[in-house]
């Protein structure tokens, strides 16, 4: 990317923070009342995320479904909220 | 005429037209595109405006209103937003809950 010169150097790029995370568990929540958890393998330029999820939590006004998958790749279109090391949210 | 405007564009490239700088270390609430909102102190961003949030707070809605906020909130710690998702920005205490401005008054 050409030179940013608004940006201060010394802060904390968000898609390094992802990059850091990697190896590591992530917990991904998407525009809708849907969250991952899993251990983030990789990512794209469009935050298109490559998992090895756990669990993978559909939020309903019922209640939880909890499916569990193994790898998986989903699309960054819907992600609103990347949380590394996270939880999850309250089983 | 068109080359008049080709030089204009060479430099346009990637100009935010808002300065996140200066909210650095600020607590933000930010709101997304489906209804979710949060607040955290902003630690970093990009001009994609992916957010870098810490100690961040999801205000939770109502479930039986997605449109309405509860006093629910959950803590989220260290967060990063996608610029792609994020519909606005504002600092925390700069803005409060007020009546609906726009209710009309039924006189018949």
């Amino acid at each position: 990317m050409a030179a940013t010169p608004a940006t201060n150097p010394s802060q904390l790029l968000p898609l390094e923070l992802v990059d850091k995370c990697i190896g590591s568990r992530i917990h991904i929540v998407m525009k809708t009342d849907k969250e991952i958890v899993g251990t983030l393998l990789g990512f794209d330029d469009f935050v298109s995320i490559l998992s090895e999820t756990h669990t993978w939590v559909l939020i309903t006004p019922e209640g939880r479904r909890i499916t569990k998958l193994d790898q998986i790749l989903l699309n960054g279109n819907n992600i609103t909220m990347l949380i590394p090391g996270g939880e999850g949210p309250e089983v | 005429m068109k080359n008049g405007f080709s030089s204009d564009k060479e430099k346009k490239k990637k100009e935010s037209i808002f300065d996140l700088s200066k909210y650095i270390d600020k607590t933000i609430r930010v709101k997304f595109q489906g209804g979710r909102e949060a607040s955290g102190v902003l630690k970093g961003f990009d001009p994609l405006l992916n957010l870098v949030l810490d100690g961040t707070i999801e205000y939770m809605r109502d479930p039986d209103d997605q449109l309405k906020l509860t006093e629910d909130t959950r803590q989220l710690g260290l967060v990063v937003c996608r610029g792609t998702s994020v519909v606005l920005i504002c600092p925390q205490d700069g803005m409060e809950a007020i009546p609906n401005p726009f209710i009309q008054q039924h006189d018949g």
